[in-house]
C-alpha cells in the first residue's frame, strides 16, 4: 500500500518533468539521445498521463514552451541572413532539422494524445496517425507562425530564382527548392485542404515563373532557329519541364498537370499556326521524323490534329491524283501498271501514316477517306475504270500468264490481298464483281487457272472483305459446277469410246453447267459447226438425257473452244480457237486457195452479222501478231468496215514469229479474251447493271421503311448508303428517282406536315 | 485438208424440260427454284408424276405430307406416283 502511495507521489508532472525536459531539448536540437533516455521518456509520459489527472495539459504546455523557445532561436539564426540566397540556405538547413524532429518528437507523447483526447485505451492511441498528432501539429504550427509566414515570400522568390538559374543551365542543390515546397505542404493549418497554401503560393508562383520564362525564350528560339528546330526544342523542353516539375512540385496534387497545361500553352499552342503551316510541306517531303514530332506536339493542343488530318487527306488526294494523271495514258490501258501504281501509292501513304503518326486511328480515318475519294475521283468519267482494272489485275494473277508464272505463290497471295485492300476504297464493288465473275468464267471454261486452290481462297477472301453473300455464293457455286461437270465429262468419254470410232472422239470434252450459276440471259447464237462436231452434238444430248431425265441442253458455242491443226506453205501449226473461229476456218477446207467474200462466209458459217464481223476481225487483225491467219482485200480499221464483198483468204505466209524468224511449227492462241456474251447481250449487260442497281435501291428503301415505319430523308439516305455500300454507292439522283417511283406506286408517302419525313405504307 | 480439229470443248447449260413454265404449287418458274431455296439447279430439282405433271421436289413433298389419306396430284387429283 505504502509503495503505491510512494509511486503516486513520484508521478506528478512537477516531479517528472525535470527528468523529461533534457531529453526533449536534446531531441529538438538533434543531439544524441541514448536508448535509455529515449525509453525513459516514453515511460515518464506514460506514467504522468496515467496517474496525474492534471498532467497531460501541463505536459503539453511545457512542451509548447520548449518548442517555441527552440523555434525562436532558429528564427534568430535564419533571420540573421539578409541576403536572399543565404537566407534560403539557412532556412532550409534549419527546416530540415526541424522537420525531421517533427517525425520523432511526437512518438513518446502518443500516450499524451489519447489522454488529451479523453481516452485511455492504448488500442486507440495506436491508431493515432503520426501526421495528425497534436505534438506534431503543435510543432509545425509554431514554426509556421514564428518563422515561415514572415519570410515565405522571400523564400519563394529565391527558390524561383534558383529554378530559373537551373533552366539556364546552372547547377545548384535542388534540395533548397524542395525544402521550400515541403514547408508549404506541411505547414498548412487548414486540415480540410492541406495543399491549399501550397497551391495558392508555391504552385502558382512556379507555374507563373515557368510561363514567363518561356514566353521570352520560345519566340526567340523560334526566330533564331526556324520552325523545324523549334519543334525539337519544344518537345525537349516539354520533357525537361515535366521532369523538373516531378522533382519540385508536390506529386498527387494535380500540380504536374497544371504545369503541363501551362507549358503546352506557352510552348505549343501559342505557335500552333506557325508550326502547322509547315505540315503540308513535310507530308509532301515525306519527313516522317518531323511529322512524328509535330504529331506529338499537336496532340497536346486542342484542335491541333484536325489541320494535320486535313493536310494529309488533301495530300493523298492531290498527290495520288497527280501521279495517276501523269501516267494516265498507260495505266488506263494496262491494268497491271495501274494496279501496281495504285498499290504503290496506297502503301506509300499507309507507311507515312504508320511511321509519322503511329497509326493513330484519326489519321487512319483521314487516310481511308482520302483513298475513297481517290478511288472515285481519279477519273473524269462518272463510272471509274478502277473496279474493272482491279478485276483485270486479279485475273492476271490467277490465270496462267507471264506475270503469274514469274511470281511465287506467296507473292501472288500478297498481291491479291493488296487488291482486296484497295477494293475496300472502291465504291463500285458491283462492277468489280461483275468483271471478276466474267474473268473467273473464262478461266474455268478455258482451264487457264494458274492455281485452283488460290481461286477458291480468293472467293473466301472476297467473302471476308464483306462482298455481298449472294455474289460470293454464286462464285463458289461455279467451282462446284465445274467439278460436277468434270465427272460427267469422264463418264461421257467412257461412253463414246465404246460407241464411236471417230479419231476426234478421244479429244472431245463437254462442260455442262448449271444455267443459274453461270449464264446471263439466254442468248443463243446459231453456227454451222464442222461435220465432226455436228455429229457429236446429238450424242452428247442423248447421253445427257439418259443421265438426267427432264433436262435439256442449251449449247453456248460462243464459249466453246478447241484446237485445230492448220497447215500452209510455212508449216503446220496448232491454233487455239473459239468455235466461231473454227467455223470460219473450216470454210476454206474444201477450197484452200479461194478468196471468199464476207457474204459467202456468212452463208457458210450461218453466224449472225455482228458475230461474224468480230470473228473475222480476230483472224485478220489479232492484236500483237505480226502475220495474221487470214488476209483480206482493202484496208479497214474496224470490223464495222467489212462490206458484203470484202474478200478473205488464207494467208499462206502465216507463221508465228520468234526472235524475228518465222517458225515452221508452233502453237498459237487466237482466243484472246473469250467472249462471254454476244454483241447484243453486251448492251443489255450494261443496261443490266443499271437496272439491277435500281432494283437494289428500291429493295433497300423498302427494307428500311418496313423496319422504321417513319424516317427522315437524311437518315434514310445514311442507312441506304450503309446498306448498299458493299455493292455500289447510290447517287443522290438515283435515290431521289427511286423515292419518287415508290411514292408514286404507293409503297410509301411523305408526311403531310413535313415533306422530309417518309412513311411506310403496307 | 488443211484444217483439222485436234480437240474441242463444248459448253452447254442445262434446263428443265417441263410441260409448263412454272410450278403449279409455288408458282415460281421452273428455271428458278422453289420459294424455300436460294439457288436453282441440282439442289432444287424437279420431279414428274406418272400423270406427267411436274413440280419442284420440295413443293410436292410438302404437299404430299400434308395429305392425310390419299396422295393425289394437286393438279389432276389422280393418285400421285413418281415417274421413274
Amino acid at each position: 500500500m505504502g509503495s503505491i502511495w510512494q509511486d503516486k507521489g513520484t508521478v506528478t508532472f512537477e516531479e517528472k518533468w525535470p527528468a523529461m525536459r533534457p531529453t526533449v531539448l536534446k531531441l529538438l536540437r538533434q543531439e544524441c539521445v541514448s536508448r535509455a533516455e529515449w525509453q525513459d521518456l516514453f515511460w515518464a509520459v506514460h506514467k504522468v498521463c496515467l496517474w496525474d489527472e492534471k498532467g497531460p495539459p501541463k505536459v503539453q504546455k511545457a512542451l509548447q514552451d520548449d518548442i517555441l523557445d527552440f523555434i525562436t532561436h532558429a528564427q534568430a539564426r535564419v533571420l540573421d541572413q539578409h541576403e536572399d540566397q543565404a537566407l534560403l540556405k539557412a532556412y532550409i538547413s534549419e527546416w530540415r532539422k526541424f522537420f525531421q524532429q517533427c517525425n520523432y518528437l511526437p512518438l513518446p507523447f502518443n500516450q499524451l494524445e489519447s489522454a488529451l483526447a479523453g481516452k485511455t485505451t492504448t488500442s486507440v492511441s495506436k491508431k493515432v496517425q503520426n501526421d495528425d498528432s497534436i505534438v506534431r501539429k503543435l510543432m509545425l504550427d509554431s514554426w509556421n507562425a514564428s518563422i515561415f509566414s514572415n519570410i515565405k515570400q522571400r523564400l519563394q522568390d529565391s527558390a524561383m530564382k534558383l529554378v530559373h538559374a537551373e533552366r539556364n543551365g546552372e547547377a545548384f542543390d535542388s534540395q533548397l527548392v524542395i525544402g521550400v515546397r515541403e514547408s508549404y505542404v506541411n505547414l498548412c493549418s487548414n486540415s480540410g485542404d492541406k495543399l491549399q497554401i501550397y497551391r495558392e503560393n508555391f504552385e502558382k508562383a512556379y507555374i507563373e515563373a515557368t510561363k514567363s520564362f518561356y514566353r521570352v525564350k520560345a519566340p526567340q528560339y523560334l526566330e533564331a532557329n526556324g520552325v523545324q528546330n523549334y519543334m525539337k526544342y519544344a518537345e525537349l523542353k516539354l520533357r525537361e519541364e515535366e521532369q523538373r516539375g516531378d522533382k519540385y512540385l508536390e506529386s498527387f496534387s494535380g500540380s504536374l498537370q497544371n504545369l503541363n497545361e501551362c507549358c503546352v500553352e506557352v510552348l505549343v499552342t501559342t505557335f500552333r499556326d506557325t508550326i502547322l503551316a509547315e505540315c503540308s510541306q513535310m507530308i509532301k517531303n515525306n519527313e516522317t521524323d518531323k511529322l512524328q514530332l509535330m504529331f506529338k506536339l499537336m496532340d497536346r493542343v486542342p484542335d491541333g490534329i484536325q489541320p494535320m488530318l486535313n493536310a494529309l487527306e488533301e495530300h493523298i488526294v492531290s498527290a495520288g491524283l497527280a501521279d495517276m494523271v501523269a501516267a494516265a495514258d498507260t495505266i488506263t490501258q494496262d491494268s497491271e501498271q495501274y494496279v501496281e501504281k495504285l498499290l504503290d501509292l496506297f502503301q506509300r501513304f499507309s507507311k507515312l501514316v504508320t511511321e509519322a503518326f503511329n497509326e493513330d486511328p484519326r489519321f487512319l480515318t483521314a487516310r481511308d477517306k482520302a483513298y475513297k475519294e481517290k478511288g472515285i475521283g481519279n477519273k473524269t468519267q462518272p463510272e471509274s475504270k478502277c473496279p474493272e482494272l482491279l478485276a483485270n489485275y486479279c485475273d492476271m494473277l490467277l490465270r496462267k500468264t507471264p506475270l503469274s508464272k514469274k511470281l511465287t505463290a506467296d507473292e501472288i497471295e500478297s498481291k491479291l490481298k493488296d487488291v482486296l485492300l484497295v477494293l475496300k476504297y472502291v465504291s463500285n464493288k458491283d462492277v468489280f464483281m461483275r468483271y471478276h465473275k466474267a474473268h473467273l468464267t473464262r478461266r474455268l471454261i478455258l482451264d487457264t487457272s494458274a492455281d485452283s486452290e488460290k481461286e477458291e481462297n480468293m472467293v473466301e477472301w472476297l467473302r471476308e472483305v464483306g462482298m455481298p453473300a449472294d455474289y460470293v455464293n454464286k462464285l463458289a457455286r461455279m467451282f462446284q459446277d465445274i467439278k460436277v461437270s468434270e465427272d460427267l465429262n469422264q463418264q461421257f468419254k467412257e461412253t463414246i469410246r465404246t460407241t464411236t470410232k471417230s479419231s476426234v472422239a478421244d479429244n472431245l470434252n463437254i462442260k455442262i453447267l448449271n444455267a443459274g450459276a453461270w449464264a446471263r440471259g439466254s442468248d443463243r447464237v446459231a453456227v454451222s459447226l464442222p461435220m465432226e462436231l455436228e455429229d457429236f452434238i446429238p450424242e452428247v444430248e442423248d447421253f445427257y438425257r439418259k443421265k438426267h431425265s427432264g433436262r435439256k441442253l442449251q449449247w453456248h458455242h460462243h464459249m466453246s473452244n478447241g484446237t485445230i491443226t492448220f497447215s500452209n506453205n510455212m508449216g503446220r501449226f496448232d491454233l487455239d480457237v473459239t468455235t466461231f473461229q473454227m467455223a470460219v476456218m473450216f470454210a476454206w477446207n474444201q477450197r484452200t486457195h479461194d478468196k471468199i467474200s464476207f457474204d459467202n462466209l456468212r452463208l457458210a458459217t450461218e453466224l449472225p452479222d455482228p458475230e461474224l464481223r468480230r470473228t473475222l476481225w480476230s483472224l485478220v487483225a489479232f492484236p500483237k501478231m505480226k502475220r495474221q491467219v487470214l488476209s483480206m482485200s482493202g484496208e479497214v480499221t474496224s470490223p464495222k468496215d467489212f462490206t458484203e464483198n470484202t474478200l478473205f483468204w488464207v494467208n499462206q505466209e502465216f507463221a508465228p514469229i520468234k526472235n524475228g524468224k518465222p517458225q515452221k511449227r508452233g502453237k498459237v492462241n487466237l482466243i484472246g479474251r473469250l467472249q462471254l456474251s454476244t454483241e447484243k447481250s453486251k448492251e443489255e449487260d450494261n443496261e443490266g447493271i443499271v437496272q439491277l442497281r435500281i432494283l437494289r435501291t428500291q429493295e433497300a428503301i423498302v427494307k428500311i421503311l418496313k423496319m422504321r415505319k417513319r424516317i427522315s430523308n437524311a437518315q434514310l439516305q445514311t442507312e441506304l448508303v450503309e446498306m448498299l455500300k458493299n455493292m455500289f454507292l447510290p447517287s443522290k439522283k438515283l435515290i431521289k428517282e427511286q423515292l419518287e417511283w415508290l411514292i408514286e406506286h404507293k409503297y410509301m408517302k411523305r408526311d403531310d406536315d413535313n415533306i422530309n419525313i417518309f412513311i411506310y405504307m403496307a | 485438208m488443211k484444217v483439222k480439229i485436234k480437240s474441242w470443248t463444248g459448253v452447254a447449260t442445262w434446263r428443265w424440260v417441263a410441260n409448263d413454265d412454272s410450278c403449279g404449287i409455288c408458282r415460281m418458274p421452273f428455271d428458278g427454284c422453289c420459294s424455300d431455296c436460294r439457288l436453282p439447279g441440282d439442289d432444287c430439282p424437279l420431279v414428274w408424276g406418272q400423270c406427267s405433271h411436274c413440280f419442284h421436289i420440295h413443293c410436292i413433298m410438302k404437299w404430299l405430307q400434308s395429305q392425310q389419306l390419299h396422295q393425289q396430284c394437286p393438279m389432276c387429283r389422280q393418285e400421285w406416283k413418281f415417274k421413274e
